[in-house]
């Protein structure tokens, strides 16, 4: 499935390329309020972050891989994805150090000096953040492994070229 | 004494035709000098559309305008005006605006802004009547019972110059139920039509014209009128 | 008035049915993925219509917004697929 990666860098279609190129910014903007409101209005985490690798496969499909690697290649995929898990853990370890029980945002209050409720609303917001991050780059990255097959588009010649000789 | 009156009358409308004469011959090189500035401003502009959302100059402009669309956008979307839901829009704002700066403006406009979104919105209830009554043509030719439609495809070569009025133009068309846009290839539209009235409706330019009006483009000299006038006065000499 | 939205929302069903025939019977797959994007307008305006029926709009048009965005993106990626496997 190579060439469906290069036929998107080879075809030029105007329509769908402006209109994708106004849209992103507003859908990437949608999708962080879904994370943000997720205690008002349906969404959260996961929601939010899969708008957001949505519009990440949107640029793919219509600009081209070089466009979508400038925002977010590989390997800063593979970085954000381990992020989301880092935060995600990283408050619960807090939670712990802070002489609670895992997870227990209740105990953040004595570091941000608000009171019990704010507290846990502040430590469900952290860790919907996390997943968001980590959901996000999981997204973009399985479809660049299913859509490219593992091998960057300008890399499949050179394994032509050495594996003919 | 006629015949005299007659040699000195002829005598100064001749005067008067070298005089047009040397207007018409410095009007004709402002014109091709001009013609030859837009076509090459018009290579430069299409050049620039294919290479994408690459050139875009002035940056932080480009960022501070992303940056109040989407404040705006996130004041709309979430009804909270409280100070902890405004600090995170604008942070949330900031992050986007840095991430995605350049799509928004990405092909830099000749045209002031406000002219243009006047213009828009005085173009959108002519573009509603249009839909209104072709909706009639449309479901005359789906519900009579031979259903008289000549399906064909048109290309045309359009005169608009920018990538958001060609965009523009082909969600018109094809919002009007009748005609598709299929493709734009390079300068020239391909356009699926239902029917002889409708692909004459297309043709004669009325939503072209209305469309270059609101974008402010394709109003430059044209040359041909000039070479046609010479050629009148060269042929009278 | 809820009475003439549920009303509304019926006619809209019977539409979604008739563009379903063309899903399950449509002579190749272009027919099929013109469909389903058509019977994705149609739901996303009967959304609209359940929250306006349980007076609770605000959360609807979230959840509408979402979809319509889904819709789109899906259109997009399956016409560049069936464009590179005509290559």
């Amino acid at each position: 499935m190579n060439g469906f990666a290069e036929m998107i860098i080879k075809t030029e279609d105007i329509i769908v390329k402006t209109i994708a190129r106004i849209l992103i910014p507003f859908i990437q903007l949608f999708s962080l309020y879904v994370i943000m409101h997720g205690h008002y209005s349906p969404g959260g985490g996961f929601q939010g972050g899969v708008i957001m690798g949505a519009s990440l496969v949107l640029l793919f499909l219509t600009h081209g891989y070089e466009e979508s690697k400038e925002r977010m290649s590989e390997k800063a995929a593979i970085l954000f994805s381990s992020t989301g898990v880092l935060i995600y853990s990283g408050i619960g370890l807090l939670c712990l150090l802070l002489l609670g029980n895992y997870l227990d945002y209740g105990r953040l209050s004595l570091i941000l000096n608000v009171d019990l409720a704010h507290a846990r609303s502040l430590g469900i917001l952290g860790v919907e953040i996390g997943v968001g991050f980590a959901v996000m780059a999981v997204m973009f990255s399985i479809f660049l492994d299913i859509s490219t097959g593992g091998i960057e588009p300008g890399e499949e010649k050179k394994n032509e070229k050495a594996s003919t000789r | 004494m006629e015949v005299t009156l007659l040699i000195q009358a002829t005598d100064d409308a001749f005067q008067v035709m070298e005089k047009a004469k040397m207007q018409a011959v410095g009007i004709l090189d402002t014109a091709t000098r001009l013609t030859s500035e837009t076509r090459t401003i018009q290579e430069r502009k299409l050049k620039a559309i294919f290479k994408g959302a690459h050139e875009s100059q002035s940056g932080f402009l480009n960022f501070v305008a992303t940056f109040a669309i989407l404040i705006i956008f996130w004041a709309v979307l979430s009804g909270k005006f409280d100070a902890f839901h405004m600090t995170l829009g604008i942070l949330c704002s900031l992050v986007i605006a840095w991430l995605s700066h350049d799509l928004l403006f990405a092909n830099v406009r000749i045209g002031d802004i406000r002219v243009i979104v006047q213009r828009f919105l005085i173009y959108i209830p002519w573009h509603l009547y249009q839909i209104f009554l072709s909706n009639f043509h449309v479901a005359y030719l789906a519900l009579s019972p031979r259903m008289p439609i000549q399906p064909e495809i048109i290309r045309f070569k359009t005169k608009l110059e920018s990538d958001i009025s060609w965009v523009a133009f082909a969600n018109s068309i094809t919002l009007t139920p009748g005609t598709v846009t299929v493709d734009i290839e390079g300068n020239e539209f391909v356009v699926h039509a239902l029917s002889k009235k409708v692909a004459d409706d297309l043709n004669a330019g009325e939503m072209e014209d209305r469309i270059a009006h609101i974008f402010m483009e394709a109003d430059h000299i044209y040359i041909q009128d000039v070479l046609d006038v010479s050629r009148i006065f060269s042929a009278l000499k | 008035m809820d009475y003439f939205f549920a009303a509304v929302g019926l006619c809209l069903c019977m539409l979604v049915l008739l563009a379903l025939y063309r899903v399950v019977f449509g002579p190749g797959i272009f027919n099929r993925v013109a469909a389903i994007s058509a019977i994705g307008t149609k739901t996303l305006v009967i959304l609209l219509i359940f929250g306006l029926l349980y007076q609770r709009i605000d959360m609807f048009i979230d959840i509408s917004m979402v979809y319509a965005l889904l819709n789109f993106i899906g259109c997009v990626a399956a016409a560049k697929y069936l464009e590179s496997r005509q290559e």
